[in-house]
């Protein structure tokens, strides 16, 4: 029993080997995790830095409002696709990922509600270039290579976002709300609507913006459906239709510069778009979610 | 040259423990060491916020001293500067003097680690780790000191739990997760892992509030045996606890900036009977807190 | 019961008409995974008339038809190169990202003070919202390079002299390589392990750690003892989540991996991925076979990953999960 059985003197005072030993380890881990968290955030600079360094010298006015044919080639055609085609995508799944993300948290069963989360979890787990397999599969035949297709195969993909995101924020709006409606006679569709979904706007909304920002970032479903093209189509959803992360994914090995040069330029403005979306969004959650 | 040789006469005097005694009593602390506790001037801070003002007392070791007042008072955060607890909390500071036999317990020289050695800690609600079994609950602060032969490992994971009146009812099961006990049980178990490490005090926070009436008179009972061998300081909310099972008692109350400080103490019998503030003699006629 | 059930509808006809609605539109979502299942399943079809799914697993050649001298057309098709390279590259990505993740975890609830832990989680969660395609083209245009000529580069002059799958020509190295899209990929997930390690951390009392540290732990020891294993299934359950992120990526790996044919014998050089293998050849899949072996690499894939989600849902179903959606 030597080991315990010291003095108060001795153990506050004469710290023996091992206590050094362990004190020592502490510092070295506390110095582990601090390098980890670093390496984890570093990517995030590395990367943005990189882009707009190599992206700067091909921002032009002829880049924005330019189309690959014309004579001063830009990506008109792209910006303006991806955003086409993201609004539609989020235009039909976005009612219909809210009014399901209601459905499940205001009106299902418990089975019924984990039976849908299980089908949004799969959902949600579908590797994009599956989500475009099945619209190649099922929608090109009849739509063509087409924005329509393009446009669908990304709805597969924010389908689940929107639902999921909704269910989880409104079943975050406290019981109290609804039952404080309901108590002054308010019908039940009216409380759901104008009551317990407006509480829960901010979170809905949030959940609408990300599933934008996937939906303009995704280049596996556009690449066997919309495809990409030179050509400019403004509204045309019945061809094939150009987007930004399809020239990226294009131009990225092309021989010249100027075609790489653009492809990197393509990369900073959606990033930047991403970015922003994200940060915009996330800024009011982050307070509330750190220890 | 006095400090070498002290040490030496320690180190000889538990190195002559006989290996063929009772596992309790090998258990037992020196017989040289103290353990009194003393406070001087004593404040404790959340940042700005003073959460207590100048105190100053005299903890008496092999005896139970009870912290006592209403909610608010500061009492568990006090408990909480002796074995450097409270700093652990971002922005906490403690200004003032704590000693421990004589050695001031915050000096730079002091890690706060060993502090926490030599001062235990039983908290509210038990918590035992829960991916640990009982037997290991118990050993997890011996591991840490050291590799320690399994024989010797179990000598003193018995020895700490009886001494927590504990071992019979688990001796069967020590392989059973920790969390697989009842409430009573589980304090038990946590008083069992602080003694394992051989601290000369325990301090304890409300170490009942959570438990049912049975279990709390066990651990009441459990508490005045302790106190032969251990200084005690504990924080309660029941006066007739503190009755029940103190020596001394010092009795807080909170100023007008929501501080803590110490209205008076003594023997826990003249607390109770004959007060010499009013304020204590409100509180413990039940007129407030 | 759902939240409003316990209360009857109010006079407002439309009550019943509502829920109806919003039913359909939540069953929309059934109906459209049990269409997707189906119609992968129903292209495949064609492939299994002419192979069964065993030899397409196993087999690594993939020949899309070549007329033979007697006039019968080699068809064989076979996922197994596909298959390993998106193994390699997910365990690969996992490997680095899961202590780094986990770490970094660590460091961000238990260490950081509050004004460095906010702004730096969000950042690396951040991370998660550029898109795979700038990944792409930024491991294209820099980082692969700058990969190979370090880390590989180390790895091949040292362990690699001794194992052969680790090896790599020095003299020309292979310009895009399994390692490399492996090592793009954890970047991608890394931001997904960190946060959903920090939710499992955070989970953990903060009245198991001062237990520990009461007894004269410290902080490391408290974390290293009580708090990892604590949160041991959830940490598990992120690093799984993770790794069904990373075998369904596509765009990034492709850029990187080289689509190349058959199974690389060394970790260093070019392969392919499944998700790569069906992004590469869609274009060029003529008939009704050709297209079916994609479609049935791609149902590999979504069996796969579904295969994960499932485990973790079951490991993880004590706890209340907060998936990160990106």
């Amino acid at each position: 029993m030597s080991k315990a059985a010291v003095s108060v003197r001795e153990a506050l005072l004469e710290p023996g080997a091992r206590d050094l030993r362990r004190a020592r380890t502490d510092w070295i881990m506390r110095r582990v995790v601090e390098g980890a968290a670093f390496l984890a955030v570093l990517p995030l600079f590395a990367l943005v830095i990189f882009v707009t360094l190599r992206a700067l010298p091909w921002l032009s006015p002829e880049f924005f409002f330019n189309n690959p044919l014309d004579s001063e080639p830009g990506v008109l055609n792209a910006i303006i696709g991806s955003l086409q085609m993201s609004a539609l995508a989020l235009l039909i799944t976005g009612p219909i990922g809210v009014a399901g993300g209601v459905y499940l948290s205001e009106f299902a069963s418990a089975r019924v509600a984990s039976i849908g989360e299980i089908v949004i979890d799969i959902l949600l787990g579908i590797p994009s270039i599956v989500a475009g397999l099945f619209a190649f599969l099922l929608l090109v035949p009849i739509l063509g290579f087409s924005g329509w297709a393009g446009s669908l195969a990304l709805g597969v993909l924010t389908l689940p976002i929107v639902m999921r995101t909704t269910q989880e924020v409104m079943r975050l709006v406290p019981p109290s709300i609804r039952e404080a409606s309901l108590a002054l006679g308010i019908p039940v569709w009216r409380t759901t609507l104008l009551v317990t979904l407006r509480t829960a706007a901010p979170g809905v909304l949030t959940g609408l913006v990300l599933a934008a920002s996937r939906a303009l970032g995704e280049t596996a479903p556009l690449i066997m459906t919309a495809k990409g093209t030179n050509a400019s189509n403004f509204l045309d959803f019945g061809t094939t239709m150009n987007a930004m992360p399809l020239v990226i994914f294009r131009y990225a090995e092309a021989a010249d510069d100027r075609t790489i040069g653009q492809a990197w330029a393509t990369a900073l403005v959606l990033m930047a778009i991403a970015l922003a979306m994200n940060v915009i969004v996330r800024w009011r959650t982050v307070d509330s979610r750190v220890a | 040259m006095l400090g070498v040789s002290r040490k030496k006469a320690t180190r000889a005097q538990s190195e002559a423990a006989d290996p063929s005694e009772s596992p309790e009593a090998q258990l037992k602390p020196s017989a040289t060491v103290g353990g009194a506790i003393s406070l001087a001037n004593v404040e404790a801070f959340y940042g700005t916020f003073r959460a207590v003002n100048n105190v100053s007392l005299e903890v008496q070791p092999r005896a139970v001293t009870a912290l006592i007042g209403p909610s608010g008072c500061g009492k568990s955060t006090l408990l909480r500067t002796i074995n450097r607890m409270h700093e652990t909390l971002p922005g906490a500071n403690v200004k003032g003097s704590i000693t421990l036999d004589g050695i001031d317990l915050y000096d730079s020289a002091v890690d706060a680690v060993r502090v926490r050695r030599v001062i235990g800690m039983v908290f509210q609600k038990p918590n035992p780790f829960p991916t640990m079994s009982i037997y290991e609950n118990v050993a997890a602060g011996l591991r840490l000191l050291g590799r320690t032969p399994k024989s010797e490992l179990d000598g003193v994971v018995e020895a700490s739990l009886r001494r927590a009146a504990l071992w019979d009812e688990v001796k069967e099961k020590l392989k059973q997760p920790g969390t697989s006990l009842s409430g009573g049980q589980q304090q038990r178990l946590c008083i069992a892992r602080a003694v394992a490490v051989q601290p000369r005090v325990l301090l304890m926070d409300e170490p009942c509030s959570a438990l049912d009436p049975v279990a709390t008179l066990k651990i009441e009972d459990l508490i005045r045996e302790l106190a032969a061998e251990y200084t005690i300081v504990i924080v309660t909310h029941n006066m007739q606890q503190a009755s029940r099972v103190s020596d001394s008692t010092a009795f807080f109350s909170m100023d007008e900036n929501r501080a803590g400080y110490l209205v008076e103490t003594g023997a826990t019998a003249a607390i109770f009977t004959s007060p010499k503030e009013s304020l204590t003699e409100s509180y413990v006629a039940g007129r407030f807190g | 019961m759902g939240t409003l059930d316990v209360h009857q509808p109010r006079s407002g006809s439309a009550d019943p008409l509502f829920r109806r609605l919003l039913g359909a539109a939540a069953a929309g979502g059934g109906l459209l995974l049990l269409v997707i299942t189906g119609r992968l399943i129903a292209s495949t079809l064609p492939l299994w008339a002419i192979q069964s799914p065993l030899s397409f697993i196993s087999t690594t050649a993939w020949i899309t038809g070549i007329e033979q001298a007697d006039g019968t057309t080699l068809e064989v098709y076979g996922a197994a190169a596909a298959l390993f390279g998106t193994a390699a590259t997910s365990l690969i990505a996992v490997l680095f990202a899961a202590p780094i993740g986990i770490l970094g975890a660590i460091y961000l609830v238990e260490f950081a003070p509050k004004r460095i832990a906010i702004p730096l989680t969000f950042l690396v969660e951040l991370i998660a919202a550029i898109p795979s395609v700038v990944f792409g083209l930024w491991a294209l245009g820099d980082l692969s390079l700058r990969i190979r000529d370090s880390i590989e580069w180390w790895i091949a002059s040292t362990v690699g002299r001794f194992i052969p799958w680790l090896a790599e020509d020095p003299g020309s190295p292979a310009a895009d390589s399994i390692f490399r899209a492996g090592f793009v990929l954890a970047i991608m997930i890394l931001p997904m392990i960190v946060a959903v390690s920090r939710e499992f951390l955070r989970s953990v009392p903060i009245s198991l750690r001062e237990g520990y540290i009461g007894m004269g732990a410290t902080k490391w020891e408290a974390i290293r003892d009580v708090v990892v294993p604590t949160a041991r299934v959830g940490l598990i359950g992120a690093v799984l989540l993770a790794l069904g992120r990373a075998i369904g990526e596509t765009v990034a790996v492709t850029m990187v991996i080289g689509n190349a044919e058959g199974i690389p014998t060394s970790l260093f050089l070019p392969g392919n991925s499944v998700a790569a293998k069906i992004a590469s050849n869609i274009g060029e899949a003529g008939t009704e076979v050709q297209i079916a072996a994609l479609v049935a690499l791609g149902l590999a894939l979504f069996m796969l990953s579904f295969v994960i989600s499932l485990i973790v849902r079951l490991s993880l179903r004590r706890f209340t999960t907060i998936k990160a959606i990106s």
